[in-house]
């Protein structure tokens, strides 16, 4: 079956993969996570507020940008922020917004919904008493979301948050469809100069299975590590 | 010190205190008892705040709880509070469990808490335990350590809800011991509990609740003697009949 495989064009072409391709979706899946944790957070801490308008506010958005798929929001925000950023700032022009700015932002607006809605059952599954025993102990909101609730929230979520950015790893490939030289951009633009399609998308789906598999692996030996003694 | 006034609290439609009064006087115990549901982990939690009540006031030392003008975390600060669950924080050890509020709140130095705390919480017998988490420890040795967390903050009273609840029963005199030192040394407390033998040993009053109200309010010994009401009779013959 293999046969008429030609692995050559993989010993060519694996420095510009890993080196260009891979380090730019590790990048910006690192990023999307650090930002889209926290901002994620933020929201998750909107949500349950007794502020109403607040929690109405973070409900809305994060309802929203989960009923649209990925590539629409990375479409719509590459080719919009140009023009929201100039209105911003009154400007003329449409700004200029890198493909890498634009695809940061856009993963880290994206993402946050969902480390949203797990953020928020980690903090949820925080039993009441401990808020309370923070409040009663004079801590006010702020300090007892940042040293009693957040801490025992995200290590009781890491697994899910980290199975999580699995998939946000998976979903950066998106960003091709912007011309970027992401893992599988890079691979495609080979694909495309060698006439080696077969060979470069199984290899790609290869790395990404290797790697995910071993993430996932990784997950759930940590699950049994970090949990706390109750 | 703690003075509650016609204090009533609803959940909706439904009414879980109705107008509420009695006062705790400095260096006073009281002990707040009744069956379940009748209101008292309620009431107690009104008075640092952490339950939020609809008609009258609560004022301690002076300041009133319900106020919205009130610093509620500077005032809980003074009040120590232990909790049935004990409510350590699990992913903290001991000491840092004790140091946190000293630090974060009180603004100490790190040194001056740490020694605050390790001594506090030798007094409850359990230096030896300082670096542990609360996951290792028994569940009296965990009450303990919330008793020493929150004297800790040098409170000017300590409301006590249910702290021997959820313990085994082995395990009740190690904590039960702890609070009558605290009461012989002058500490104002309010104290919600099914322990009698608490109440008869250190107790000044006993506030007796049924269905959100406060049926009878009278000393020790005219409780345990004498009852008025028959709610309080039936109460009390349940509960030391065996």
């Amino acid at each position: 079956m293999f046969g008429g495989f030609d692995f050559d064009v993989i010993e060519r072409s694996w420095r510009y993969l890993f080196f260009t391709g891979m380090s730019f979706t590790l990048r910006l899946t690192l990023l999307a996570m650090a930002g889209g944790i926290v901002f994620g957070t933020m929201l998750a801490m909107m949500r349950l507020s007794s502020i109403k308008p607040l929690a109405w506010i973070a409900g809305t958005y994060v309802n929203t940008l989960r009923s649209i798929p990925l590539v629409l929001v990375i479409f719509w925000f590459y080719f919009l922020v140009p023009y929201i950023g100039a209105w911003v700032l009154r400007s003329d022009t449409p700004i200029h917004v890198g493909a890498f700015a634009s695809s940061l932002l856009t993963f880290v607006m994206f993402e946050a919904c969902y480390y949203c809605e797990i953020m928020r059952a980690g903090i949820q599954s925080i039993p009441r008493g401990q808020v309370w025993a923070g409040y009663a102990l004079g801590l006010n909101y702020w300090q007892s979301m940042g040293h009693v609730v957040l801490p025992q929230a995200f290590r009781n979520m890491l697994p899910v948050l980290l199975t999580q950015t699995i998939v946000l790893f998976q979903d950066v490939s998106l960003v091709y469809v912007l011309s970027i030289t992401d893992f599988v951009g890079a691979a495609s633009k080979v694909a495309e100069r060698d006439g080696r399609l077969v060979e470069m998308y199984s290899f790609v789906a290869v790395v990404y299975f290797i790697a995910c598999f071993a993430l996932s692996q990784f997950v759930r030996g940590l699950q049994a590590r970090i949990a706390i003694v109750r | 010190m703690i003075n509650i006034s016609g204090v009533s609290k609803w959940y909706g439609d439904f009414q879980v205190l109705t107008d509420c009064s009695t006062e705790v006087a400095k260096g006073d115990v009281v002990v707040v008892c009744g069956p379940s549901g009748s209101g008292k982990s309620t009431l107690i939690k009104c008075v640092n705040g952490l339950e939020p009540f609809q008609a009258g006031d609560i004022t301690v030392d002076g300041i009133s709880v319900g106020d919205p003008k009130t610093d509620l975390p500077k005032l809980r600060a003074r009040i120590g509070m232990v909790f049935q669950n004990f409510e350590l924080f699990p992913h903290m050890t001991v000491t840092e469990n004790l140091t946190l509020a000293q630090i974060k709140v009180l603004g100490r130095g790190r040194g001056e808490a740490l020694a605050k705390g390790l001594a506090l919480l030798d007094r409850v017998g359990l230096k030896a335990h300082a670096e542990k988490f609360p996951g290792n420890l028994s569940g009296g040795q965990q009450q303990r350590v919330a008793i020493a967390r929150a004297l800790c903050m040098d409170p000017i009273a300590m409301l006590f809800d249910e702290p021997t609840s959820a313990l085994d029963p082995e395990m009740i005199n190690e904590v039960l011991d702890v609070m009558v030192q605290l009461a012989q040394e002058g500490m104002t407390m309010m104290v919600v509990t099914h322990e009698m033998g608490f109440a008869r040993r250190v107790a000044d009053r006993v506030i007796f609740m049924d269905a959100g109200k406060i049926v009878e309010d009278t000393t020790k010994n005219e409780f345990f003697g004498t009852p008025r009401s028959e709610r309080a009779q039936l109460f009390l013959s349940k509960i030391l009949g065996h």
